[in-house]
C-alpha cells in the first residue's frame, strides 16, 4: 500500500521519464507562491480590486464628486449601481476614486515605513554598538503604545491631513521592519561569507546592504504586504471615526463615515455594506497573499 | 523568580521617564499655553503683555522648559495630571469616571476571547481535518480581517435597528440594577471588540496543540495507561497554552486600541470615547495623559504575561 506522497513521486517520475514533465517556474518562492491556491485567490481579489479602483473611468461614467441633490439615497439602480449618498454622490464611483486613495496611503506608508525601518536596521545592526541600542530602545518605546493610541496622539499634534496621516504611518509603523532587518543582519554577520567579503576590504554599509540584506528580501515582502493590509485597515477606522483622511477627501474610510448616523445606518444600506465588503476583501486577499508568501519564503519549509 | 519580577519592574522606570518625557514634549509642542486656555477670549482681549507676562511668571510658564517637565513629573507621582482644556475638569477626575466602563468592556472581551478561543483552538486541534475544523479555520481567517467597526454597523445595524433584542449602544450606570438588566448593554461591545482576538486565539491555539500532541512526552504519557482525554488536557494543553498565553499578551495593545473604536461606535461611556473627543477638539493634555496611561498598562501587562507564561511551563525559567 502506497502513501500519497509516493503515489505523487512516482507521477512526478513516470512524466520524467516520458519526458513530460513541466519545466515550470525557476524561482522556488514564486513556484511555492503559485502553488498554494489561497494565495492565487488573494492575488485575483488584489489585481481585480486594484485594477478597478486605478482604471476607475473605465468602470464607472459617474463622478465621485458630483453633487445631485435631487437624487438623494436613491438605492442601487441602473444608473447608479450602488445608489448614491446623502449629497446624492454615487457610491460606486465613489469607491473606485476612494480605492486608489485608500491603497495609496497603505501601500505608501508600508513602503515609506519598510525603507526606514529596514535601512536603520540593516545600518545599525551591521554596526552595532551605541547607536545601534538607541534606535533599539527607541522602537522599544514605540511598539509599546497600542498603535491606535500612538496614531491618535501624533494626529492630535500634526493635525488631520493626507500627508500627516501617511508621514505618521510610517513613523508608526518602522520599528517592526527595523527588528526583523536587524535580526537578519545580526544572524549572518559573522557569516564566513561575510569575514571573507571584510578580507578583500569591502566596505562595511556595502557588506551590510548588498551582501546581506538580500538575504531578508522574503521576509521584507511579507511584512510589506502584512502592513499594508494593517495600514488600510487603520486608515478606514480612522477616517470612520473622522480622525483621519479630512471628509472633502474620498477613502473607503470616509465613505463608511456616513454610517455613523443610525438613519443611514437602518435604511440604506448600500451606502456602507459594499464599501465595507470591498475593505474586508481587499484586506482579506493581501493577508492571503502575505501568508502565502511566509510559507514560500521560510527556508524551513521544503517544497 | 521575585528577583526577576523586581528587575523586570525597575527596568521599567526609565522607560516611562523617557516616555514621560516624550509626552511631555508632545504637548508643549501645542500652540498656546495654559494662560491662553485660562483667560477667556473677551477678558484676554482687554490684558496688556505685561499682566500677561505676569500671570505667566506666576504660573512658571516662563522657568526652563527642563524644570517645567520636573514640576509636571512630580506633579504627576502625585496624582495631579492636569486639567481638560475643555471643561476644565482634572484630568483625573474624568478618567476616574471613564475607567470602570473601560474595565468591564476589556475584561469581559479578554476573558471571553480567551476561554471561546482556547476551547475552539483546542476542538479543531482535535478533530483535524473535519468539516467543524475547516469551517471554523475559515471564520478565524475572515475574524483576523474584518474590520472591527464593520463588525460593529452590521451588528447594531441587525440586532438593534431590525430585530430590535439588544441597545443600540450606551450603558446602563451602576444603580444596584440585577447583572442581567446591564447585560444586553454589554454583549455587543464586548463581542465585536473580543472577536479578532478570539479568531487570533483560535487559530493560534489550533497549531500549538496540534504541535504539542505530536510530541514524546504525549505518547509517554499514553503508554502509561493515562485516559485519553487526561493526556490530552492535562498534559498537551498545559504546554499548548504557553504560546497561546504569550499571543493573548502581544494582542493586549490591539484590544485597548481597539476598545477606542468599539467605544465610540457603541457610545461606550469609557476611556476610548473620552480620547476620541479629545483627539476630535485637540485637547493635547487629555490625549497625552490617556496615551501614557495606555503605555503603562502595556508594559506592566507584559510582565504578567512572563509571569504567567513562567508559571505554565515547567521548563521555563525566569533568571
Amino acid at each position: 500500500m502506497k502513501r500519497g506522497l509516493e503515489k505523487k513521486m512516482d507521477r512526478i517520475l513516470h512524466l520524467e521519464q516520458a519526458g513530460k514533465a513541466k519545466r515550470g517556474i525557476k524561482n522556488r518562492a514564486l513556484r511555492k507562491l503559485l502553488a498554494n491556491r489561497l494565495s492565487i485567490l488573494g492575488i485575483i481579489i488584489f489585481a481585480v480590486i486594484l485594477i478597478m479602483c486605478v482604471f476607475a473611468p473605465v468602470f464607472t461614467s459617474n463622478s465621485a464628486t458630483k453633487v445631485d441633490l435631487k437624487n438623494i439615497l436613491s438605492p442601487p439602480s441602473a444608473g447608479h449601481i450602488l445608489g448614491t449618498d446623502k449629497i446624492g454622490r454615487d457610491i460606486w464611483a465613489r469607491v473606485l476614486y476612494g480605492g486608489r486613495i485608500s491603497i495609496a496611503v497603505g501601500l505608501g506608508s508600508a513602503l515609506l515605513a519598510t525603507l526606514l525601518g529596514v535601512s536603520l536596521g540593516t545600518a545599525a545592526g551591521y554596526q552595532g554598538g551605541r547607536l545601534d541600542g538607541m534606535i533599539m530602545k527607541i522602537s522599544e518605546i514605540l511598539m509599546s503604545f497600542p498603535q491606535i493610541i500612538l496614531v491618535l496622539m501624533l494626529v492630535t499634534i500634526t493635525g488631520q491631513s493626507l500627508w500627516n496621516l501617511i508621514f505618521i504611518f510610517s513613523l508608526t509603523g518602522w520599528p517592526s521592519m527595523y527588528r526583523m532587518a536587524r535580526s537578519q543582519v545580526l544572524s549572518l554577520r559573522e557569516a564566513e561569507y561575510v569575514q571573507a567579503l571584510k578580507a578583500f576590504g569591502i566596505g562595511s554599509m556595502r557588506i551590510a546592504f548588498i551582501h546581506i540584506l538580500p538575504n531578508a528580501i522574503g521576509p521584507i515582502f511579507v511584512n510589506v504586504t502584512l502592513s499594508t493590509a494593517m495600514f488600510i485597515l487603520q486608515e478606514a477606522s480612522l477616517s470612520f471615526l473622522g480622525l483621519g483622511v479630512p471628509l472633502e477627501v474620498a477613502t473607503w474610510g470616509n465613505i463608511l463615515n456616513a454610517a455613523q448616523d443610525l438613519m443611514i445606518l437602518k435604511n440604506s444600506w448600500w451606502v456602507w455594506l459594499p464599501t465595507g465588503i470591498v475593505v474586508t476583501l481587499f484586506v482579506v486577499g493581501i493577508n492571503f497573499i502575505g501568508d502565502g508568501l511566509r510559507d514560500a519564503t521560510d527556508p524551513s519549509q521544503i517544497g | 523568580m521575585s528577583s526577576y519580577i523586581i528587575r523586570k519592574f525597575l527596568m521599567l522606570i526609565p522607560m516611562l521617564l523617557v516616555i514621560s518625557f516624550l509626552i511631555y514634549l508632545g504637548m508643549e509642542l501645542m500652540p498656546g499655553d495654559a494662560v491662553d486656555f485660562l483667560i477667556p477670549p473677551d477678558a484676554l482681549a482687554t490684558m496688556n503683555q505685561e499682566q500677561l507676562h505676569a500671570m505667566r511668571e506666576a504660573l512658571g510658564l516662563n522657568d526652563p522648559f527642563f524644570l517645567r517637565y520636573l514640576k509636571w513629573l512630580w506633579g504627576m507621582l502625585h496624582g495631579d495630571f492636569g486639567y481638560s482644556m475643555q471643561s476644565g475638569v482634572p484630568v483625573l477626575t474624568l478618567m476616574k469616571n471613564h475607567l470602570p466602563a473601560t474595565i468591564e468592556l476589556t475584561v469581559t472581551a479578554l476573558v471571553m476571547s480567551s476561554v471561546f478561543g482556547i476551547i475552539l483552538g483546542v476542538v479543531c486541534a482535535l478533530k483535524k481535518g473535519t468539516v467543524a475544523d475547516q469551517i471554523l479555520s475559515m471564520i478565524g481567517m475572515i475574524g483576523v480581517a474584518v474590520p472591527q467597526f464593520l463588525l460593529g454597523l452590521i451588528c447594531i445595524n441587525g440586532f438593534s435597528l431590525h430585530l430590535n433584542i439588544l441597545p443600540v449602544g450606551g450603558r446602563m450606570a451602576y444603580a444596584g440594577q440585577t447583572f442581567l438588566e446591564r447585560l444586553p448593554y454589554l454583549v455587543m461591545p464586548a463581542v465585536v471588540l473580543g472577536f479578532s482576538l478570539t479568531a487570533g486565539v483560535m487559530r493560534y491555539g489550533r497549531s500549538s496543540m496540534l504541535d504539542s500532541m505530536g510530541k514524546d512526552y504525549m505518547k509517554t504519557a499514553r503508554s502509561k495507561g493515562i485516559p485519553e482525554w487526561r493526556v490530552n488536557f492535562l498534559h498537551g494543553l498545559r504546554t499548548a497554552m504557553t504560546p497561546v498565553v504569550v499571543l493573548i499578551g502581544f494582542r493586549l495593545p490591539m484590544l485597548i486600541g481597539g476598545a477606542v473604536v468599539v467605544e465610540e461606535i457603541f457610545q461606550w461611556p469609557g476611556i476610548g470615547g473620552l480620547f476620541v473627543a479629545a483627539v476630535r477638539s485637540q485637547n493635547t493634555p487629555l490625549v497625552m495623559i490617556i496615551g501614557f496611561f495606555s503605555v503603562l498598562l502595556v508594559l506592566l501587562a507584559s510582565i504578567i504575561v512572563d509571569i504567567i507564561t513562567a508559571l505554565l511551563d515547567p521548563r521555563i525559567k525566569l533568571s
